[in-house]
């Protein structure tokens, strides 16, 4: 019975997904569906790291600059073709992705969150200040993109059937990835980096692979962004905005792709409309915060959980380590 | 026909700091051979698995695998060779149903060599794949709990998994660390038997507390203390020596 519905939810789900972003249009603006389209690609890459591999990372914007800033470079300087832009923006990603990875993912728990946020860091001043001749430094550039036959992405409208598609092609990608063998692999390196060794695989590179999917999808969805703003300021790279997407996962429910999805709009929402009703809105998102790491740790969807007959959280028993 | 050698160390050490945990161990296991290790606790049991197997690098000495020196061999090469361990402490992950825990071992050689594609985007859980599982699942005894959460099995049951999972590589030496501790009398006998008929199969070494466990079970037998191998030879010929008795029954095992 249940792999009958399971069936038909699938094949009912692309239509779905499309409606609902449809529907976000009349009840938002075309530019607030597409920013939240974006942004959910943006944390179902960094779900996978953080979600799947339990590797909180606090420097994803980094790959999301990379990505707006290899569209944005290529655009003012190479070619203003938005495909062509967009496959420079996820080049970038996953090229820093390669180069960084080796370094980083070597690193677990508190020191690989922070040697991210160095590396983020460096980004940023290499954006702001090391290469303000190329990047227009703090003022940014603003982009001009040329059309593509009938294809304008100068309007909103056309930006957001883009930005549609590539979510639908992403949330493919991620969700045939982590229901594959080695969607298995990533979600043992979670529970138990070493033991995967002992099963025969070369576990390194398994982090590694990953941490390149997750730059490379990041930056995609900052390619996207440098076409749906036309500009870019360094503000796309900065520190600052790295809890943004760890916010969107933990509301959305670590190691689920809908919750992506979910906790992408739900952070774009509250991060556009609750400014307008209350000042310091910040205090509000950290109280948000604290509830979902403290309280629901599978997001939003776990709240259901509470209901439901008490389980054990396997997340707590697990121990990591081999004797 | 005298048979080869298939693991065998030399002067293998390893310190923790000033502790000599391993000193100088010379030992040999044949082909096909089953046999044990036994020792006190802190003997330095463990630590000797944890070097032949990759986990630790040994401080001095060699390990040789069918006569090749494997000391610095990442661990999952030494797996693709034939060498599959269990842990002292069981170790599966509880976070996966029992079949998903199945899925990486037997996919090893299935797919992910064969075909890359497959394993980055097939379907994990695809009807064949499960069946390889349940068969190995079998072989243990708890073929029932496939859908069941590993979180949810006992200490026993999570100790017949992981040995399916290591069956299911097709080691060629197969390394049981304390494979029966933890273990009620019933599931002793289980696992016991288990092992009784991988005899000959394959090569089996095992570490045990307790010499009558498994003085039926293992031809031939090695005696650890702190950090040496003091002694090896036939099951009745350890239990028979004076100096052993002293050293082992004086500690107060068993
Ligand atoms: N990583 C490590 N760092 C420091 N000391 C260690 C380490 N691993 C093992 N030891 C020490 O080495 C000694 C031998 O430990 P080992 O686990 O090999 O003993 P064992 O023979 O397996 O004992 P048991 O029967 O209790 O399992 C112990 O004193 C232990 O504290
Ligand atoms: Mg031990």
């Amino acid at each position: 019975m249940g792999a009958a519905v399971c069936n038909w939810c699938k094949r009912l789900e692309m239509p779905i997904i499309v409606f609902a972003y449809l529907a976000l249009i009349p009840l938002l603006s075309v530019n607030m569906a597409s920013e939240i389209i974006i942004f959910s690609i943006y944390a179902l890459s960094y779900n996978l790291l953080y979600g799947f591999m339990g590797r909180l990372s606090v420097g994803p914007m980094l790959f999301l600059g990379a990505g707006v800033y290899g569209a944005a470079m290529c655009c003012v300087y190479l070619t203003a073709n938005p495909i062509a832009c967009i496959a420079a923006g996820i080049v970038c990603g996953a090229l820093l992705g390669m180069l960084l990875g080796p370094v980083t993912v070597r690193a677990a728990g508190a020191a690989f969150a922070l040697v991210n946020m160095a590396f983020n860091q460096v980004g940023f001043f290499m954006i702001q200040t090391g290469l303000a001749g190329w990047t227009g430094g703090s003022d940014g550039k603003s982009l001009y993109f040329d059309p593509i036959g009938p294809l304008d992405f100068n309007k909103p409208n056309h930006v957001f059937g883009l930005a549609l598609v590539c979510l639908l092609a992403a949330f493919f990608l991620m969700r045939r990835l982590t229901e594959s063998p080695f969607g298995i692999i990533i979600k043992t390196i979670k529970e138990n980096e070493r033991r995967g060794n002992f099963l025969g695989y070369n576990i390194y590179g398994t982090k590694l692979l990953v941490y390149v999917i997750t730059a490379a999808v990041s930056a995609f969805a900052g390619a996207l962004y440098a076409i749906m703003f036309g500009y870019v300021t360094p503000s796309f790279i900065s520190p600052a905005r790295n809890i943004e997407v760890i916010f969107a996962t933990l509301i959305g429910g670590r190691g689920n792709i809908y919750g992506s999805l979910l906790g992408g709009a739900i952070f774009i929402l509250i991060s556009s409309y609750l400014p307008n009703i209350i000042q310091r809105w910040e205090l509000f998102f950290g109280l948000i915060l604290l509830a979902s790491v403290f309280w629901f740790s599978k997001g939003i969807p776990g709240i259901m959980d509470l209901f439901g007959p008490k389980k054990q959280d396997v997340n707590a028993s697990a121990k990591g380590g081999l004797r | 026909m005298p048979s080869q050698p298939i693991l065998e160390t030399r002067d293998l050490s390893i310190a923790f700091g000033e502790y000599k945990a391993v000193d100088k161990v010379d030992f040999l296991i044949n082909t096909g051979d089953c046999a044990g290790i036994i020792g006190p606790n802190g003997a330095g049991k463990s630590t000797f698995f944890n070097m032949l197997t990759g986990m630790y690098t040994p401080t001095a000495g060699a390990v040789f695998y069918q006569g090749v020196n494997i000391t610095r061999l990442p661990v999952e090469k030494r797996v693709a060779l034939g060498m599959v361990r269990t842990f002292q402490l069981v170790s599966v992950f509880d976070s996966l149903t029992v079949l998903q825990n199945m899925i990486p071992p037997v996919d090893r050689f299935r797919r992910q060599y064969a075909n890359k594609r497959l394993f980055y985007f097939g379907e994990a859980e695809s009807p064949e794949v499960v069946e390889c599982c349940r068969t190995w699942l079998a072989k243990v005894g708890i073929e029932k709990r496939g859908r069941e959460m590993t979180a949810n099995l006992s200490y026993g049951e999570k100790r017949k998994l992981e040995i399916a999972m290591a069956l299911s590589l097709e080691p060629k030496i197969l390394l049981l660390d304390e494979p029966l501790a933890g273990l009620s009398d019933v599931e002793i006998k289980d696992v016991l038997g288990l092992i009784g008929g991988l005899r000959g199969k394959f090569t089996i070494l095992l570490i045990e507390h307790k010499i009558s466990q498994i003085q039926n079970l293992v031809r031939r037998l090695s005696v650890m203390h702190e950090g040496r191998m003091i002694a090896q030879g036939e099951p009745l010929e350890i239990i028979h020596d004076r100096e052993i008795r002293r050293i082992y029954w004086g500690a107060g095992a068993e």
